[in-house]
């Protein structure tokens, strides 16, 4: 090259100064100044941020509501990464194996809830549970179970699982679509083998098709349990702010009702040192237990 | 060849798959549907056809309700947060791609790794950090977090994408004379179009719809974004009953995703998956 070294390096900065500046300055320091914070009682206005040591560990540890928060961010996990990952990988398998025409269109539907705003599924959701007006409940009176009906997303027990079917319907069309990269990569000679051998559609699926997609499998419930730990309290915001009774509450939706509601700061900072410790926790267990030899025929 | 093509398992898979798409397109066509009904309609007949199809709803929304106005800072957002992103995701992603140097993984997989970490913890500092920038409850201030939020995935499409560049005309364009910043400019952005097409819509999309950190950020209803501005009349709905305008409004909101979806549903979907798929 015929530049000289100081030009290169003049090249070289003026390619990631400025962005790594604005990265620090807008992620970087935020995150561990949050880790910072959360040794501070601290109400917002400056001059009063007191060094209080682990308190606020100490109180995240006694504090009843905690405990509910986490259950109900893995009862989401789990409910999730159960419900996407059975219907997208029927539905993966259907499109792809079945030869069925109108396949495009089924993809081209099923993806588009992917794109849609939290605040527009929460709030669309909000009027299906509708106990009055609500698809759900006029369904349940149409085919004569009206004593199955109930105000869905304001009963302690039923608001939490009223908050997985949107999530489900949301998220279904991306992981679908993942699956369905990962069959389409599935050389046609496997299932011909099989057929030869006399599997029948069941076996094949089970030891061909299942074992070949396994990464997609693998990345799919990993992007699952990372976007809902990150991301649940979204949802909870819009379709019940944690109510009622706390009985939605996850730990972001109670992150933002300490700090920016009842403007305990340093409180707040330390729920959120200990999402980001849980999640990077589960990450880390569930990539051990996944771990699997990759197959090859 | 039998397999997998008998008439009746066909359409015994299609059932769920018809149950499925009802399940999608019935609540957003009901929507639609609803924001041309009038209260009293929606009450009598919630989930049938309007017997007329009247704007008022849409009307109420823009004038009562000051959608306007917060179309209007969505659009700002979006715009300004995308252009920022790519701004800053640009050179980074060129030098991170194509140029040696000390720290190069380490700083790529800093910027990847933060996509995967929970961004809660940082914005409570960055409520304050904006405070003392100013830019607290602005639009630009958002616009600026937006920009930053999406780094990491742009960088990541981004530099995938580059790699697939011959390295042969900066080469060639080199030994012409061009300087460094010339072939950054004049070959590798527009040979990245493709890619920085895919980010921008990914961005743009997502800065449209986000609604957490306008949230926390903004406070004055001058300066919130659309998902604010509906979430704020969703809460009033539960008071004043008006639903019409409350769907017209989600229809507003929605008309832009819908738009892109139908234009670059191709696009969209590779770049989520992508995006996805980077473990």
């Amino acid at each position: 090259m015929v530049q000289s070294k100081k030009q290169r390096n003049l090249f070289l900065a003026f390619c990631l100064v400025p962005t790594f500046l604005m990265f620090s300055v807008f992620t970087l320091y935020p995150l561990f100044n949050g880790l910072y914070y959360s040794f501070f009682e601290w109400s917002g206005a400056s001059s009063l941020a007191e060094f209080v040591g682990f308190d606020n560990y100490k109180r995240l540890l006694n504090d009843d509501i905690i405990p509910l928060t986490i259950l109900h961010d893995y009862f989401l996990v789990v409910t999730k990464v159960i419900g996407i990952m059975i219907l997208a990988t029927f539905f993966a398998v259907a499109l792809t194996q079945m030869k069925i025409k109108e396949a495009p269109f089924y993809r081209i539907v099923f993806f588009f809830p992917n794109i849609m705003s939290v605040v527009v599924i929460g709030i669309l959701w909000m009027f299906i549970y509708n106990p009055s007006l609500g698809l759900v409940n006029s369904g349940l009176e149409f085919i004569g179970l009206e004593s199955w009906t109930r105000p869905w997303l304001g009963s302690e027990d039923w608001a939490l699982p009223s908050l997985v079917l949107p999530s489900v319907w949301a998220g279904i069309g991306l992981f679908m679509l993942m699956l369905m990269g990962g069959i389409s990569n599935i050389s046609k000679s496997y299932y011909e083998a099989a057929e030869i051998d006399g599997a029948t559609e069941w076996q094949q699926f089970w030891k061909v098709t299942l074992p070949l997609i396994w990464p997609q499998i693998k990345i799919s419930i990993l992007y699952i349990i990372i976007t809902t730990l990150n991301g649940s309290f979204i949802i909870v915001q819009v379709m019940t702010k944690g109510g009622p009774n706390n009985s939605t509450h996850v730990m972001g939706s109670y992150l933002y009702e300490q700090a920016f509601v009842k403007y305990n700061f340093g409180y707040g900072a330390t729920i959120g040192v200990m999402i980001l410790v849980l999640s990077l926790i589960t990450v880390l267990i569930m990539q051990f237990f996944m771990r699997r030899e990759k197959v090859e025929y | 060849m039998k397999r997998k093509g008998g008439f009746f398992s066909r359409s015994f898979v299609r059932i769920p798959l018809i149950i499925w798409s009802l399940a999608v397109l019935y609540p957003i066509v009901w929507m639609i549907l609803g924001a041309f009904k009038s209260n009293a309609e929606i009450y009598s007949n919630p989930w049938g056809m309007p017997e007329s199809f009247n704007f008022s709803n849409f009307v109420d929304a823009w004038t009562n309700y000051n959608i306007d106005i917060s179309v209007f800072n969505s659009l700002i957002v979006t715009g300004l947060g995308a252009l920022l992103t790519l701004a800053m995701a640009i050179p980074t992603s060129y030098a991170l791609e194509r140029m040696r140097f000390r720290g190069n993984r380490l700083l790529f997989t800093l910027y990847i790794s933060a996509m995967m970490i929970p961004m809660v913890l940082g914005w409570i500092p960055l409520f304050f950090l904006l405070m003392q920038l100013n830019l607290l409850d602005n639009i630009f201030g958002l616009a600026i977090v937006y920009a930053v939020s999406q780094l990491p995935f742009s960088i990541f499409v981004l530099t995938s994408f580059m790699a697939t560049i011959p390295k042969s005309l900066e080469e060639a364009a080199s030994i012409d004379g061009m300087s460094p910043y010339g072939i950054l400019w004049k070959i590798i952005t527009p040979l990245s179009t493709t890619g920085i097409i895919t980010v921008t819509i990914m961005n743009m999309i997502q800065f449209w719809n986000e609604y957490f950190m306008a949230l926390i950020f903004l406070q004055s209803e001058e300066n919130y974004t659309l998902a604010l501005a509906i979430d704020y009349i969703s809460n009033e709905t539960q008071y004043t009953n008006a639903w019409g305008t409350l769907f017209a409004s989600l229809v507003i909101a929605i008309v832009p995703v819908i738009i892109l979806y139908a234009i670059f549903q191709r696009r969209i979907v590779k770049g989520m998956t992508e995006g996805a798929i980077k473990g």
